[in-house]
């Protein structure tokens, strides 16, 4: 035995206690590990945005469209605009499921020739993009939705129009897969061409914005300013900015929830240490007299107080682990799954970043010492005789 | 001895003491109160539950400290063993100034010098026989398998060479007061102090632990300072104190 083992040794005084403030720490650790994945794989799309991948919308708000013969303009091997590599235009669609309406997914009308040029971490087989290009109504999806819906290649299916109304027919050419993180793998896409032509005249030939790859990222500020002066004698102007920009305003209105939410997660965390300590204290006033003894053996005051603080630690570290193990199955496995299937969009990864499992391990047992703190140095200041008088 | 200090030479059982007189006699007192006053405030009323006490106890002795409740013999001992400081009067204890020591320094004398054996065995109930006689020995410098193997002979030596890792849950109360008294010896003391060691224990157990508390005096050469209450347990001792508001008697 060791004067550590000793200390570990004495979580075993109650062990119906231990057991549920170890299920209690380890609780409220799942529930920490949860909502920071939850916040991380929301943020990871502006986190891991391309840094060399610019967007190019109306000046006003990217709801309002560009003209198409903008994009004439950064036509890269006319070297109209120095400095960037390749460039495509999508739309938003904004489609729904004809019959799963709730389920949103992005959907985008994209040029066939230029897109995969500029969002090159999107991987599609070379004979469904060759068969995805034949065909005017092909669309390409990506794995989580194709998941989703139980949708394949082959699939005839029908989306039901918002912003362009109307039953939009389409068949399924190819499902790609993402080699990035920052991809959403639930996106619908299909020929501009074919939303261009089904509109009337008077809304043709607009596009949402303009994607285009930078040769150096390091630049992008400058040639976004280049492309956004180049348009500014023009009756629309542009607002050019990065990918991770543009991620960070269209999320811009969830980020109070997610400010709110990581604040929950630590508020879960103060109240497990003030119940941990509450527990410890318990523990020390209950042990009052075993403290005497070994004050009268000859320990020392600190030894007293370093054995509450690892006895604190120790259940942290216990309760810490639990989470943990609670957390891998039933967020990464379980809810992580089904949120990555359902909710693609917004959570294209979704899986338990290690810093977080890291971080979760080191607050149990950082707030399991604090929450010990008081208790250790109550137990620091008995007087023997007095600890020896009270009964065990 | 003072005059102050009136002792009752125990000769009821002659035969067990044969050979301690005369060994006895040459030894020096191993605990020397002076003039030892121990006073507590409550309210505002001062209390002297100790009252300008000399005693003088001899190297490898067994003796005895009776008197009725409230009469200082728990406080004496304290002082005697390290856990409390005398307000007046100096208290030397196997050569050392107690009294004048810092909590620290008493600390590490009291786990050098002092095998404590109490009345409710006090035994860490997380922890097995064996890791219960160990525990004075984490203190020291002892290496683990040294500390193991003392823990296992100061076991021996109390009759429990079976009961290793038992929890004291497991043991009745002779047995737990055995473990205690491997515990005290485990660091070799020079002192053994025991506060009513049999007070929770019926006859048979009582009288188990008196002989390994004997033994430990003849064959051993601890000196022993027992409280007791229980007039058999001090039959047992060779000098008996007795002690009535705060002074002997």
């Amino acid at each position: 035995m060791t004067l550590t083992s000793l200390t570990v040794k004495n979580i075993g005084h109650n062990w119906l206690r231990t057991m549920l403030t170890v299920a209690g720490v380890g609780i409220a650790i799942f529930a920490f590990v949860f909502i920071r994945t939850l916040t991380g794989a929301w943020e990871a799309g502006v986190e891991n945005a391309a840094q060399d991948r610019l967007s190019t919308m109306h000046k006003v708000t990217f709801v309002m469209p560009l003209p198409k013969r903008y994009f004439g303009e950064f036509d890269g091997s006319k070297g109209k605009i120095a400095g960037v590599q390749a460039s495509t235009y999508l739309n938003w669609f904004g489609a729904k499921h004809p019959v799963r309406e709730s389920e949103f997914f992005a959907n985008l009308a994209v040029d066939t020739d230029t897109f995969f040029d500029v969002y090159r971490e999107m991987a599609v087989p070379p004979d469904r993009l060759a068969a995805w290009k034949e065909n005017r109504q092909g669309a390409i999806i990506g794995e989580a939705l194709a998941n989703q819906f139980g949708w394949k290649v082959g699939d005839e299916i029908t989306l039901v129009g918002t912003i362009y109304p109307g039953d939009w027919k389409f068949k399924i050419e190819g499902i790609y897969t993402a080699t990035a993180k920052s991809v959403d793998r639930a996106q619908f896409l299909f020929h501009w061409d074919y939303l261009n032509d089904s509109l009337p005249e008077q809304r043709r030939d607009q596009i949402g914005w303009i994607a285009s790859l930078v040769d150096d990222p390091s630049r992008a500020a400058t040639i976004s300013q280049a492309i956004d002066d180049g348009f500014d004698g023009e009756d629309v102007q542009t607002r050019t900015m990065s990918e991770k920009a543009m991620n960070m305003e269209f999320l811009g209105g969830a980020s109070a929830l997610l400010g709110a939410l990581d604040f929950v997660s630590f508020v879960i965390l103060v109240i497990m240490m003030l119940i941990l300590g509450n527990t410890i204290a318990m523990g020390v006033r209950e042990r009052t007299h075993e403290y005497g003894v070994l004050l009268a053996l000859g320990f020392r005051p600190k030894h007293i107080a370093t054995f509450v603080l690892g006895e604190g630690v120790t259940i942290g570290l216990l309760g810490g682990g639990f989470g943990l193990l609670l957390a891998y199955p039933l967020v990464e496995k379980g809810v992580g799954r089904w949120l990555e299937e359902n909710m693609g969009a917004w959570f294209p990864y979704f899986s338990i970043p290690p810093k977080i499992a890291v971080m979760a391990l080191v607050l149990a047992a950082a707030l399991a010492a604090v929450a010990a703190l008081i208790p250790a140095w109550r137990a620091s200041k008995l007087d023997v005789i007095d600890a020896l008088r009270r009964l065990g | 001895m003072s005059d102050a200090k009136v002792h009752e030479e125990n000769r009821g059982d002659e035969s067990r003491h044969d050979d301690k007189p005369a060994r006895k006699a040459a030894n020096k007192p191993v605990i020397e109160c002076k003039g030892i006053t121990r006073s507590f405030w409550r309210a505002k009323e001062r209390v002297d539950v100790l009252s300008d006490l000399d005693l003088e106890i001899e190297e490898g002795s067994f003796d005895a400290l009776m008197g009725p409740s409230g009469s200082g013999k728990t406080t004496l001992l304290n002082l005697i063993a390290g856990l409390d400081r005398p307000t007046a009067g100096r208290l030397l204890v196997a050569g050392t100034e107690v009294s004048a020591m810092g909590d620290a320094a008493l600390a590490k004398w009291r786990s050098q010098t002092i095998g404590f054996v109490f009345q409710h065995f006090n035994l860490i109930p997380v922890l097995t026989a064996l890791e219960n006689v160990e525990l004075p020995l984490l203190l020291t410098k002892v290496p683990a398998s040294e500390r193991k193997k003392r823990a296992q002979i100061a076991l021996r030596v109390v009759g429990l060479e079976d009961r290793l890792h038992h929890r004291p849950q497991q043991l009745s109360g002779g047995q737990e007061q055995r473990v205690g008294i491997a515990r005290a010896i485990v660091h070799d003391p020079k002192i053994i102090v025991a506060d009513e060691p049999t007070g929770e224990l019926d006859r048979k157990s009582a009288d188990d632990v008196l002989n390994l508390l004997d033994k430990l005096n003849r064959e051993f050469d601890k000196t022993i300072l027992m409280v007791t209450h229980d007039p058999a347990a001090a039959e047992r001792a060779r000098v008996v104190h007795k002690l009535d508001k705060g002074r002997l008697t």
